[in-house]
């Protein structure tokens, strides 16, 4: 049977929620914040609480379990009165600045190796990326072991090649041996990360470039200067960059290591922070301690991305 | 039985559980009594069974589930101990060595009810157990057991050299220099760990020294018995001992004595405990004798434990319940002190005499009369500033810069400087 087209009954009033909602999501104004919301709350609960939280006890007398008053700096300034705080502000520039220079070094050789036709190229990619794999406080445990004054393997490896004298170097209770521990097994751990990272940038460097240089009679050494590292710049800022954030902000590798010893020799910000603030009960110095770099480490972010964004337009 | 709709049932339930809410009470069927126990991995892993044992029958006679967790007792302990009461959320009741009950004090509840009861039936607590869980006049965690740091010697080795077993900290230099060129050092931690303040505390002690003065306010740690001290540190550690020690965990002295190294250590019976239960080679050589001497008399660190109740928690009663059962039945206590093989020692008078100290003749060391136990610090009064300067590490600090080539006097002189801070601060 035929039916008029005015036969056709148009529901009227207002439209079905699951129209009107759509309706809503159809619009951008609406659908972005929608998207960027479960992030930012995220963010909100997970970054910005704690952080504001560390903020006010760095600015309290807080200590565990007991009311606490607002003190402004005084937490900061007297900071710098303790000998162990200056040693530790010390001793973070000296690891920080060992490691990342070790990591940016290796990490490019290492790229380089792995980028030329190996056997079995993918295995060994995946064996290089192990140390970064592990958990560092399991790995880290296998390093105490291996410097430890009683079954050192180093010290014995050492001893039996004839490069070592008995009983060999107190690697972790004298401060240079100590010093030098912690930042090889931090270069252990972070050169995996270097290395993938900087091979994936070398793979997109397009091999005309290399081909017209040697063309033009450029030998390897000239390659690498004028055409591989000024191409790899803006991923090493970027990768140097996190890798200071990270190495400055270290924990677990001299917490099981040295516990910050030989007479603080050894202590970071993070493993000092946790000395005041948890285990002597004193969160507001402890937090002081922790925010210490804040300052300074934005204003590296600030400049590496202003380097990384000249280098890309 | 009227069949229920959806709509009854949702009115039924609905209502119950906004009852339920409201008066913030379960329901009687829910009501079931519950108390959760945080407590450190014992040195002798059989108090920890034995403990879970006791546990089992605590809630078949009473009826109040006991959770009983474990944690490390160095790093771990202290970290859950100040998440617990910063987010004012855990366990019920939490076990505490040292002066741990003066740092976390306002947190505590008052339990001195329940040690009028143990004092009475087992005579006052040890000294070392005031010093630690009485606080400003309140038992803000009540005295459960004791650990002390004793000689431990290579007595196998001592026989075979024709060594006299010292009895002065000055005795052990003589007999340390002969074991080091046996290749078994002593081995003394100089370290940031609390062996290394364990015994550094006795020496300093011993040769009639302090951190604090008695008011707990006067630093006084620069005083010709700290150069005394400094001296005997640098000697022993020339002549007697190896740049090992400068490295040291807490249970690197056990793990030296226990695999042959070191000939002679300062550290709680857990040494010998564990090689004998681990049928190590090394167990039968084992000894032990009194802690040493010196120009002011013998000191000695003890470790003291104390269990204390959160006030945050919905169920202190039941957990004193427990802490009655454990500690207040004599039977009980006796079962779980003997378990512990002589590491858990009791913390009371009258029970200083226990039977576990006649289960195994090397234990006779561990009665120790005329040695004064004192917990670190001593004898300035326990207070969160005492702890600081101990969890600071200072005092091995101060000896290790002065064993590693600082001059005693500037050593001496960054000691106390550190300590000052911290009492101004």
């Amino acid at each position: 049977m035929a039916v008029r087209v005015e036969e056709i009954q148009v529901p009227r009033g207002r439209p079905r929620l699951a129209d009107r909602v759509r309706g809503w999501l159809d619009r951008e104004g609406i659908l972005g914040p929608v998207f960027v919301t479960p992030a930012l709350l995220l963010l909100l609960l997970l970054v910005a609480y704690p952080f504001l939280m560390a903020l006010y006890f760095s600015l309290s007398n807080a200590f565990i379990g007991r009311p606490s008053q607002f003190i402004g700096i005084q937490n900061f300034v007297k900071l710098w009165e303790s000998d162990a705080f200056r040693q530790t502000f010390q001793n973070a520039f000296v690891f920080t600045g060992i490691a990342v220079l070790f990591k940016v070094v290796l990490g490019i050789a290492l790229a380089l190796l792995l980028n030329q036709q190996l056997w079995f190229k993918r295995l060994i990619r995946g064996v290089v990326l192990l140390p970064w794999v592990i958990p560092t406080a399991l790995s880290t445990l296998g390093w105490w072991w291996m410097f430890n004054s009683l079954y050192s393997v180093v010290n014995w490896t050492g001893i039996a090649l004839g490069i070592m004298d008995p009983p060999g170097p107190n690697w972790l209770g004298q401060k240079h041996y100590a010093m030098a521990a912690v930042i090889a097994v931090n270069i252990w751990r972070g050169l995996p990360f270097f290395a993938i990272t900087i091979l994936a940038a070398l793979v997109a460097i397009p091999r005309e470039l290399y081909e017209a240089a040697e063309a033009d009679g450029a030998g390897a050494n000239a390659r690498f200067w004028h055409i591989t590292l000024p191409l790899l710049k803006p991923v090493l800022a970027v990768v140097v960059l996190f890798s200071t954030i990270f190495t400055f902000s270290d924990f677990n590798i001299v917490y099981v290591l040295t516990r910050g010893g030989p007479v603080n020799s050894t202590h970071l910000f993070a493993t000092l922070s946790r000395v005041v603030g948890i285990d002597t009960g004193r969160i507001g110095e402890g937090a002081a301690i922790s925010l210490y770099l804040f300052p300074i480490l934005v204003f590296v972010v600030w400049a590496q991305l202003r380097f990384v964004r000249k280098q890309a337009y | 039985m009227h069949p229920v709709n959806r709509r009854q049932f949702l009115t039924t339930t609905g209502a119950g559980l906004a009852g339920i809410l409201a008066a913030r009470v379960p329901p009687a069927r829910g009501q079931q009594r519950e108390v959760s126990y945080l407590c450190w991995n014992n040195f002798a892993p059989a108090s920890d069974k034995k403990l879970a044992e006791i546990g089992q029958r605590f809630t078949k006679d009473t009826g109040i589930k006991l959770k009983i967790d474990h944690i490390s007792h160095m790093g771990p302990q202290q970290a859950k101990y100040a998440s617990e009461v910063q987010t004012q959320a855990g366990h019920d009741l939490v076990e505490m060595r040292m002066h741990f009950p003066w740092l976390y004090e306002p947190q505590l509840v008052d339990v001195s009810d329940v040690v009028v009861e143990l004092e009475k039936k087992y005579g006052k607590a040890i000294s070392s157990s005031y010093e630690g869980a009485y606080v400003n006049g309140v038992w803000r965690a009540v005295p459960q057991y004791h650990g002390m740091f004793v000689a431990t010697y290579r007595e196998d080795l001592f026989k075979k050299a024709s060594l006299k077993v010292p009895d002065t900290w000055e005795e052990l230099y003589v007999v340390g220099k002969e074991l080091k060129k046996m290749g078994n050092p002593v081995g003394i931690p100089i370290s940031q760990n609390y062996d290394s303040i364990s015994t550094a505390g006795p020496v300093l002690w011993s040769f009639g020294g302090m951190e604090v003065d008695k008011d707990g306010k006067t630093v006084k740690i620069n005083s010709p018995a700290t150069v005394q001290t400094i001296e005997w540190y640098k000697k022993m550690f020339k002549d007697c001992m190896e740049p090992e020690v400068l490295s040291w965990s807490d249970a690197s002295n056990n793990e030296s004595i226990q695999q042959g190294k070191a000939g002679w250590i300062h550290n709680p019976v857990s040494a010998y405990i564990v090689a004998k239960q681990r049928k190590l080679v090394t167990a039968d050589g084992i000894n032990h004798h009194r802690s040493l001497g010196g120009p002011s008399g013998r000191h000695e660190t003890d470790t003291p434990r104390h269990i204390g109740i959160w006030k945050f928690s919905k169920n202190i009663e039941p957990g004193k319940e427990w802490i009655r059962y454990l500690l207040g039945k004599r039977e009980v206590y006796d079962e779980y002190i003997m378990s512990g093989d002589a590491f858990n020692l009791p913390a009371y008078e009258k029970l200083q005499d226990h039977p576990v100290l006649k289960t195994d003749p090397k234990y006779a060391a561990l009665r120790g009369e005329g040695v004064q136990y004192h917990t670190y610090g001593w004898p300035a009064p326990p207070s969160d500033k005492v702890q600081l300067i101990t969890n600071s590490y200072i005092l091995p600090n101060m000896l290790a810069k002065a064993v590693t080539g600082t001059s005693t006097k500037d050593s001496i002189a960054w000691a106390e400087n550190e300590m000052k801070k911290i009492l101004a601060g």
